[in-house]
This record gives C-alpha cells, sequence and structure tokens, in this order.
C-alpha cells in the first residue's frame, strides 16, 4: 500500500519502517506556510493548531495518492483523543480515499491495538515484525541522540549553519542504513563528523542552558515553531528538548510504575502542583520544568498551539512556578499567523534576560572562589549552588571530597 | 567630539540620536517614516550630520534596534543589532536606575518590562492585535477630527467618565458612535478611549505579573497626557516620563553600542561612513521555489548590483551569497 505519516520532527524512523514492512512510503514534505493554509481551510475553526498542520499535510499526502497514512494518538481527555475520526471525515469529504490509523496506548485496549497492527504489518508475520521494531528503535535512539547532542554543541559553533548542514548529510546516510549494525558504524561516523566542526571553547560557568517544554508536536517540529532551537543555539544558548519520539516510545510501552525511563519520575515530580493530567504532556512538562531548575539551567522556552487546553493550565501556573523556582519561564503560543521576526525578537530578549541574571549570579559571588566552585560543581552534580556552598564552606582544606559526595 | 549613535526603526517611526562618550545625548531626531524605513533613515542620518557636523572618524559605533533593526544594520553598518525590549531597558536604567515597571507603547507594538535590581525579570509583548497601541488612537483621532497632538490635552478637559469597549479597534468605533448619539462630548469620549487603550494594555501585558513602582512609561505615545492620567489612574501611582521619551530605543542602542565597543576593545567600527548612504539601496524580495517552504527571501542589493544582505531564508542556502553573513544578537 501507498502509506505516509505526518512530518513531524526526525522522520527516517518512520519511513524505514513502514519501508521494511513492505509499504510504498510516500514521503510528507515539511509543513510549509502552503500546508497550513490548506490545513486552515479544512478544518474545523476552533480546533487546535497542530491538528490544522497534520490536516494540510494529510492532504498533500492523498494528493500525492497515499492510501494509508499512520500516526500515533493521545488517547487522552485532551481534543488529541478526536484526532483521527475527524481527520479521517475530512479526507473523506474532500473524496480522498485514504485511511487514517492511529495508534492509541498499547494498554488501554490491547484487541484494539492489535487491530490497527494487523492493518499496517501488511502480512508481515509476528517474529519478523519484532525484529524490524527493534531495528527502527535502535534507529531513531541513536538519532535522537545526536540531535540532542547537537542542541548543545551547535550553540558553540563557529560558522554559523556547519552543524545544520552536517546533520542534513548525516540524516541522509542514516537513510541508507539497512542493517543494525550499518546504523551502529553510521552513529559512529557522525559522532566524528560533530567532532570535526570547529567550535568556540567556553567554559562551564559561561554556558547558559534552556529547556523547552510544551506541546509535543510543536516543540518537535521546527517548521511549526519557527526554528525556535536554532534561533537559540545561534544565539550562543544549549537547548534541550524534552521530547524525542524514543523517549515518547520508552514513555508509552515501559509500564509507569517502573523507575525507568526518567520521564516517568519526571511525570512524578510534579504531583504537588499538577496532582492530574488534563490531557497532553502537560503534567509531564510541568515535571521538566522542575527538573531543568534543579539541574540549573537558566531558563525555560514553553511552545504551545494557540488554545491548546492542557498546556494552558501550564501556563496560568507558570508566573508562580517561575518565582518559586527563581527561573525564567517564557511561553509563546504558536499559530499560523504567528510571524518568524515576532518569535526571534522575544527569544533574544529572553536570551538576554537569561544572560544578565546568569552572569549577574556570578558577579555576586566573584571574589568568592567557594562560590564559584560551587556553582560549577552544583551545574555538574544538579544540586542548588547554595547547598554545595554551604557543604564546602566548613572545611576549606577538603573541598574535592565534599564535591564527590 | 565622538559620537555614538543609536537608530530605532519602528513601524511608524524612525528615531536617530548622538551620543556622547559621556552618555549625554547630542541630537535627537523623531521621524514619521511613513513606510518608508530606509528613506527615513538616510534621511535621518543627513539630518545629524548636519546638526553636529561631525565627519566618518567621529563616530566611534553604531547600535540598531526595532522591527528593521537589521535592514537598517547592514545599511550603516551597524556594530550592535539588538532587540527592542533589551534596547528600552537599556536606555532606562541609564536614566533611572530603580526602576521596576516600564510601559512602552509605540505605533504598532506594546511592551511592559519588569526590572529588578538593575536587570530584566520579565517582559511582554503584544501579539496579534493593535488594540494598545498607537495606531489605535491614531486611528480614532482621525475619526474623531482631532490632531493626535491635542489628543492627550483635551482628554484632561473631560468632565464625566465614558467607558468605551477597547478590545478591538473596529467595535471601540462602534461604541463611540453610540455613545456620541447618546450625547457625551468629544472631550469625554477621548478620555474613554485614553482608558479603554490603558485598562487593554494592562489586561493584556500586565496579566500575573506584579507591578511595582517608580513606573517609567516612553514610546511615542507617551506624548499624550491623557494616556499618562489614565495609566496613573489604573496603577495609583505617579508615572514618570523621561526627557527623552520618545528615542528611548536608540539611546538604548547606542549606550549597547557604546558597551560592546569598550568591553571588547574595538578600534575601527563598522561604520560605512555617511558616504555610503548617499548610495541607492533596494530591498527586493522573492519566493525561493527551492523546497516545500517557498520561504521569502529578503535582499538588499546596492546600485552597483551588489548583494548586501540576505535574510529569510530557513536552509541558509544563501547565508553565503551576501557581503554581510547574519551576525544578529551573538
Amino acid at each position: 500500500m501507498k502509506a505516509s505519516f505526518p512530518h513531524m520532527g526526525c522522520v527516517t524512523g518512520y519511513k524505514k519502517l513502514l519501508e521494511k514492512l513492505g509499504h510504498e512510503v510516500i514521503m510528507p514534505d515539511p509543513p510549509s506556510q502552503k500546508t497550513m493554509e490548506l490545513g486552515v481551510k479544512y478544518s474545523p475553526e476552533f480546533i487546535c493548531f497542530p491538528f490544522k498542520v497534520m490536516m494540510g499535510t494529510y492532504i498533500e499526502c492523498a494528493q500525492k495518492g497515499a492510501e494509508l497514512i499512520v500516526s500515533s494518538g493521545g488517547a487522552g481527555p485532551c481534543r488529541a483523543g478526536m484526532y483521527p475520526d475527524v481527520h479521517q471525515k475530512v479526507l473523506q469529504e474532500l473524496g480522498y480515499n485514504t485511511r487514517v490509523v492511529v495508534f492509541d496506548s498499547l494498554f488501554q485496549d490491547f484487541h484494539a491495538f492489535y487491530e490497527k497492527v494487523k492493518i499496517v504489518k501488511n502480512g508481515t508475520p509476528n517474529y519478523k515484525l519484532l525484529g524490524l521494531a527493534k531495528f527502527c528503535y535502535n534507529l531513531i535512539k541513536k538519532m535522537d541522540k545526536l540531535e540532542k547532542r547537537m542542541k548543545i554543541m551547535r550553540a558553540y559553533e563557529i560558522n554559523q549553519g556547519d552543524f545544520s548542514n552536517a546533520w542534513k548529510d548525516i540524516v541522509k546516510m542514516f537513510e541508507k542504513c539497512e542493517t543494525t549494525r550499518e546504523v551502529n558504524r553510521t552513529y559512529k561516523k557522525a559522532l566524528e563528523i560533530f567532532d570535526a566542526v570547529p567550535c568556540r571553547k567556553v567554559e562551564e560557568s559561561q554556558r547558559i542552558r534552556v529547556g523547552i517544554v510544551g506541546e509535543i508536536y510543536v516543540i518537535m517540529e521546527p517548521t511549526v515553531n519557527k526554528n525556535v532551537e536554532e534561533i537559540l543555539n545561534n544565539l550562543g544558548v544549549e537547548v534541550e528538548n524534552v521530547q524525542y519520539i524514543s523517549d515518547w516510545v520508552e514513555h508509552n510501552i515501559v509500564p509507569q510504575w517502573l523507575p525507568f525511563p526518567k520521564s516517568h519520575r519526571v511525570f512524578r515530580m510534579s504531583d504537588k502542583v499538577a496532582p492530574l493530567n488534563c490531557g497532553g504532556h502537560d503534567k509531564e512538562n510541568m515535571g521538566w520544568v522542575y527538573d531543568f531548575a534543579k539541574r540549573g539551567f537558566d531558563g525555560v522556552v514553553h511552545l504551545m498551539p494557540f488554545a491548546c487546553l492542557p498546556e494552558l493550565v501550564n501556563l496560568g501556573k507558570f508566573p508562580a512556578i517561575s518565582k518559586e523556582l527563581n527561573m525564567p519561564i517564557m511561553s509563546l503560543s504558536l499559530d499560523e499567523q504567528m510571524g518568524e521576526a515576532h518569535v526571534k525578537t522575544r527569544l533574544e530578549a529572553f536570551t538576554d534576560l537569561i544572560k544578565s541574571k546568569h552572569f549577574a549570579k556570578q558577579r555576586s559571588t566573584i571574589g568568592d572562589a567557594i562560590g564559584l566552585k560551587a556553582q560549577s560543581a552544583a551545574r555538574k552534580v544538579g544540586s542548588k549552588a547554595q547547598e554545595v556552598k554551604d557543604n564546602l564552606a566548613p572545611a576549606p582544606h577538603t573541598p574535592a571530597k565534599q564535591l564527590t559526595k | 567630539m565622538k559620537y555614538y549613535l543609536g537608530i530605532d526603526i519602528g513601524s511608524v517611526s524612525t528615531n536617530v540620536i548622538a551620543m556622547d562618550d559621556r552618555y549625554n545625548v547630542c541630537f535627537n531626531q523623531y521621524i514619521r517614516a511613513n513606510g518608508q524605513p530606509l528613506e527615513s533613515v538616510k534621511k535621518g542620518m543627513t539630518m545629524l550630520k548636519d546638526a553636529i557636523g561631525c565627519e566618518d572618524e567621529d563616530i566611534l559605533g553604531i547600535g540598531t534596534t526595532g522591527s528593521g533593526r537589521e535592514l537598517a544594520g547592514v545599511l550603516v553598518g551597524a556594530d550592535v543589532i539588538k532587540n527592542e525590549i533589551t534596547a528600552h531597558a537599556t536606555a532606562t536604567l541609564h536614566y533611572h536606575p530603580d526602576a521596576r515597571t516600564i510601559f512602552e507603547i509605540g505605533g504598532q507594538d506594546s511592551k511592559i518590562i519588569i526590572l529588578q535590581d538593575g536587570m530584566v525579570t520579565d517582559f511582554a509583548m503584544n501579539t496579534v492585535c493593535a488594540a494598545g497601541t498607537g495606531s489605535f488612537l491614531d486611528h480614532q483621532a482621525e475619526r474623531l477630527g482631532v490632531p493626535i497632538e491635542e489628543f492627550g490635552d483635551l482628554a484632561l478637559t473631560a468632565e464625566k467618565d465614558v467607558r468605551i469597549a477597547g478590545r478591538c479597534t473596529v467595535f471601540a468605533e462602534s461604541d463611540m458612535i453610540a455613545k456620541q448619539q447618546y450625547g457625551f462630548s468629544k472631550a469625554e469620549i477621548i478620555k474613554g478611549l485614553c482608558t479603554a487603550l490603558v485598562r487593554n494594555y494592562i489586561n493584556n501585558l500586565g496579566r500575573a505579573k506584579t507591578l511595582k513602582p517608580p513606573f517609567i512609561f516612553q514610546g511615542g505615545v507617551a506624548a499624550n497626557v491623557g494616556i499618562r492620567k489614565a495609566f496613573e489612574d489604573e496603577v495609583g501611582e505617579k508615572v514618570i516620563i523621561p526627557k527623552y521619551y520618545n528615542v528611548m530605543g536608540a539611546i538604548g542602542s547606542a549606550i549597547l553600542a557604546k558597551e560592546y565597543i569598550e568591553d571588547n576593545n574595538i578600534k575601527k567600527p563598522a561604520f560605512k561612513g555617511f558616504g555610503q548612504l548617499e548610495l541607492e539601496f533596494k530591498p527586493t524580495s522573492f519566493e525561493c521555489g527551492g523546497c516545500s517552504n517557498m520561504c521569502e527571501v529578503i535582499r538588499v542589493i546596492s546600485s552597483d548590483n551588489e548583494v548586501l544582505a540576505v535574510w529569510g531564508d530557513k536552509c541558509g542556502k544563501y547565508a553565503g551569497t551576501s557581503k554581510a553573513s547574519k551576525t544578529a544578537g551573538r
């Protein structure tokens, strides 16, 4: 069958999986202004922004002849739960004979889940399916690891654009991989490529870090969030995004009561301020904000689609949380009207804000060697600088011992 | 005399200032751009040259800010290209180091900046709506047939309060017509508009923020005493209007340029000289068809067909084709 999927971040993994299952893959283009216009035209007016962008992508894919669109869903109380049915209905009304298959959590209704697997697996025997899943999981895991690394290193590149260009080549390399061995080899090669990019050397205490939280689609798809991560990197800021497809898979496949992956622990970190999950990733995002503060990040950028209910709940809580944690949080509400200049101006101002805060904190401890040491040590172990400083102060002759504690 | 220059290219006005190395403003000019930012930059620079009689080598550094900062930065050769929020805060902190809240209302945007210990701790900018900006007032003044310069003074003569819906420019207008029909005077309606603007501003930007005195009010709209009065009524405190309220952004960018030049010990500024301004510049844009993004790429071309700057491309395809690379902000 001619199969396709929505464009969300790095899509090589999905492409590989569908190809290996014997489908002819119709590659979706990254959402452009045209996609958004198409989506807005055929979507209910008050639905969330990701729905509209995905609608646009689906229509474009259907125009190219896709018969099957595979996506993952959110069987939660937020509007994402009704995406598949409404998407299907709109496509039908437009006269496309395209089927939308959306996978919900496999714990909620395994039977329904397996029914959908049967459609997508295209007659592949189950034992082969497991091997395929393992191969693709390894691929996306490796690619996500590289992407995470890039978003840190790109802040210090000397020639702007080096990392982004290198990343494009790396994606092409991964697309050619057919076996796990090839994937692992490509991963090593990619690391070498990254290390070869000329970078500025910046001291630990001079580094500015920003975490990105928000609705999964808008934080993962750079064309939708106006390339927030690259803009921040170009301003010399390290970026850590909380959503990657491999993390999402782990979070949804590993039972909730286990302490790993980290997202399970983070999920519980927000119990105090967010006892209930309102649908999307609101509780998780709140947990990440706490986690970023604990690790000494300088700020958090919160991206939400215009009128996204779960993130709106978070938006209301952020002013108080930001005060409690003494960490600036900036929210950007995104929709098809959002201009790039608009996002850039705000990010620049936010970067100036956190930079001056970061260096003022440092200046107040200048002349106080313990303070500086404590700060960089605290960044490494992820606790508050003051605690480390308290540990250091009474026994200045044995700081090394205290630090390793 | 040696000078640092600051240029603020906003949506409605272009402001040019010159500052000596002791932070004294020697020249300031507020020019209504009328949709031609490049022309107004040229005009402002020429006026500056004539007014203070300086030569190319007297310029120690230039900073640009505002929505046209990148374009103007390329045109004049700026050392620092900064966003409006940082520029405004820098200038305000220079004149009022103890400031805690800045209200800034310009032509098409309005911002609120919260400061603490001489540092920006929070800020907000209007997003999609022009209600609560200078354009809203401009529009209504035109409708009432009152010159915008007299608008504020007229508001102060009002005896009664009248509530006008200020959420949307169009609905404010229909509400205003209704109130006129009820027999309210022009002055009262104007006062109502001022209050509506401030209410809208505080609701939009001041949400969930603790506003603490001293309050500073700047931007072109600060000339309007009616708005100032409305702000004072709203916050219940005195609102300070700085001396150079309408060119604060430009002053801020000049200060930032000075700091940058001095911190990095730069001997030769990026300034291209006043002669450069005589040349013709043509900003052109085209839609790149290289991929489905269809980026609108903007190119500034000089008269001898040299590409001076390119931006707007998402993939960086054109980044290397110009003289000035994209260096904003770093």
